[in-house]
């Protein structure tokens, strides 16, 4: 690119193709991943598999979702986890001590996912305490209320509709809630990141915190958003998780914080900001879901589904890395 | 240009500045005038307080002493906002461009184009698109090609140009102060990136330009503006002034001395580091 033009021609649009290389290499391990499987392991693509590896899916598609937008706006949030299990304990506590109508605790659970949410945006833009610190300490904080307020206790067997919401299905018996959840959320969250000012500003926020300030942008109520965001996603994964099993503990979720930001950075968004992709989000989701899946049904153990998941995030953060630097070696 | 402006009030008049941060005292007593249509030229020495005298004027920093008026209005700049509500913008030495967002993300940045549906406000993305498109082209005469790369892929005088676009997207911007405008830039970037500016000049608008390079001072501004440790050193008109009698009031030669730092650095060459 030279020297700008007073005459030069029309502004050209990016191709398609420029705008999504990133994603090329984690969909090519999920084809990768897909042949290998149907070769060795024909049970894998039965359609009752397949249900089960997009319904796992779509729980970390709602997290991820959000957690794009977090991440992008230069933040993260390691508490999820608990934020889910204390969403999902308050709504059975709800339903089963409190006799409170079922539709009232879905929104419960959707009401605490938010405030924890708002707590933890208010730690970190108001007491100044890093995002790391504040929502690694708050995952205790959350964790420890769930656990004191079910008393070592498995709530069962809810009304409808949270067994639908975890694993109902409609179209004939065909397609799972879940998934028709997952991608109601996939595309508010493409609708967030392209054409609202939260999205936008996450990049802005992410990408260069004082030219975002110097733009009149609310850097610190922004940051609240995201993270009021991200607990109401945590909220309505826990209502998920509950309706699944029919069944919820306090100990429920754990490990999910990592497994979504995984995702999210398998996907091509930054972990320090900045950048970020829906997309992305979608098929680092589905890939590792697609991951564990897999190791679960060739029968491996628990173990080498960690190896397999650390492996994936090096080599795709590796991949990312080769374009990054053979992009700018190109255009220069 | 001074003579017509002579006659009207002041589009901006700042009056007895002072700035400290603790005990250093980076702006003492200084005033400033500016009229529409006008470029203003400040220079100085590192340290000699052109930026904190900018960052009070956008809102960055308060004064700690002195009054600013807005077209004989006394006004308050307590932050930025306010300062882009009054119409005061900059465009910064750093290119405070986002990396990953378009030029047209970046110029309307914090003041989007929205439009209704279903009662919620959407981004207008394809019109903001095409109107930053057209004021680059039509009011900067930049082209940047591909309209949808990313700020990141573009060259410095490209990235200035867009900062520049992001101040006059705001319609209501009456002072625009350029900071370093050529620093960063090759020498053929440097020449457009004037011609730029020089396309800016002769509207209703006042440009505050601060600049190390006085080939550049020389050849846009209308008045030069002298700062020396926080002090105004003096104000000369660019057409009945020289570069030795500029330099000499940047590093305090008296007019009757004319020897020392000032002729050692030279008439034509750029002053500090």
């Amino acid at each position: 690119m030279s020297v700008p033009s007073v005459a030069a021609g029309r502004e050209r649009a990016q191709p398609a193709f420029e705008r999504y290389i990133n994603i090329m290499g984690p969909l090519a391990m999920i084809v990768v991943i897909g042949v290998v499987m149907a070769i060795f392991e024909p049970r894998f693509f039965r359609i009752t598999n397949v249900r089960i590896i997009l319904q796992d899916a779509a729980i970390y598609m709602v997290l991820g979702m959000a957690m794009t937008i977090v991440i992008t706006g230069a933040g993260i949030d390691l508490s999820i986890g608990s934020i889910s299990a204390l969403s999902a304990i308050v709504m059975a506590i709800f339903i089963k001590d409190l006799n409170v109508g079922v539709y009232l605790a879905l929104a419960m659970a959707l009401v605490v996912g938010v405030a924890c949410g708002l707590v933890n945006g208010l730690i970190i833009t108001v007491l100044r305490v890093p995002d790391l610190i504040t929502t690694l300490s708050t995952d205790l904080v959350f964790r420890g209320l769930a656990l004191v307020m079910a008393a070592g206790a498995v709530l069962q067997r809810f009304p409808e509709p949270i067994p639908a919401l975890g694993r109902g299905r409609v179209f004939g018996d065909t397609i799972p809630i879940p998934i028709i959840i997952g991608v109601v959320v996939l595309l508010v969250g493409v609708f967030i990141y392209r054409f609202t000012p939260l999205g936008r500003y996450a990049i802005a926020i992410g990408g260069n915190r004082e030219s975002a300030m110097l733009s009149g942008i609310n850097v610190r109520r922004n940051k609240v958003y995201h993270y009021m965001l991200m607990g109401a996603a945590a909220g309505l994964a826990g209502i998920m998780l509950t309706g699944r099993l029919n069944a919820v503990q306090a100990t429920v979720a754990e490990g999910f914080a990592l497994h979504t930001i995984a995702a999210v950075v398998v996907g091509g968004t930054v972990l320090f900001g900045g950048r970020g992709t829906m997309l992305g989000t979608l098929v680092g989701v589905v890939l590792l879901s697609m991951v564990t899946n897999a190791l679960v049904i060739l029968r491996l153990a628990f173990f080498w589904q960690l190896v397999a998941a650390g492996l994936i995030i090096v080599l795709s953060v590796a991949f990312y890395s080769y374009v990054e630097r053979r992009g700018k070696g190109g255009s220069e | 240009m001074s003579a017509v402006a002579g006659q009207r009030a002041p589009l901006l008049e700042m009056l007895g500045i002072s700035k400290h941060f603790g005990g250093l005292q980076a702006l003492k007593n200084v005033d400033l005038a500016l009229h529409a249509g006008e470029l203003l030229a400040i220079v100085g020495d590192n340290g000699a307080g052109k930026s904190t005298l900018i960052k009070i004027l956008t809102g960055v920093y308060p004064a700690s002493e002195g009054v600013i008026k807005l077209e004989g209005q006394q006004v308050h700049i307590p932050d930025r906002r306010t300062s882009i509500q009054l119409g005061i913008d900059a465009v910064y030495q750093n290119l405070a461009l986002v990396d990953y967002l378009t030029a047209p993300q970046n110029v309307y940045l914090g003041n989007e184009i929205k439009r209704k549906v279903f009662g919620i406000p959407v981004l207008d993305n394809g019109g903001m698109r095409s109107k930053a498109a057209t004021l680059l082209r039509e009011r900067l005469g930049i082209s940047l090609g591909n309209i949808d790369q990313n700020a990141f892929n573009l060259s410095g005088g490209q990235r200035q140009a867009v900062a520049i676009g992001r101040a006059l997207i705001q319609e209501t911007v009456k002072i625009l102060i350029l900071d370093e405008p050529t620093a960063a830039l090759g020498p053929e970037e440097t020449r457009r990136m004037l011609e730029v500016v020089h396309r800016l000049k002769g509207k209703e608008m006042g440009l505050i330009m601060i600049s190390h390079q006085l080939e550049d001072v020389f050849e846009l501004s209308d008045r030069i503006m002298v700062l020396r440790n926080g002090m105004l050193a003096g104000v000369r008109t660019t057409a009945e002034t020289s570069r030795q009698e500029i330099l000499g009031l940047i590093v305090g030669a008296t007019e009757a001395d004319p020897r020392g730092p000032a002729a050692r650095a030279g008439a034509g060459g750029a002053v500090g580091s």
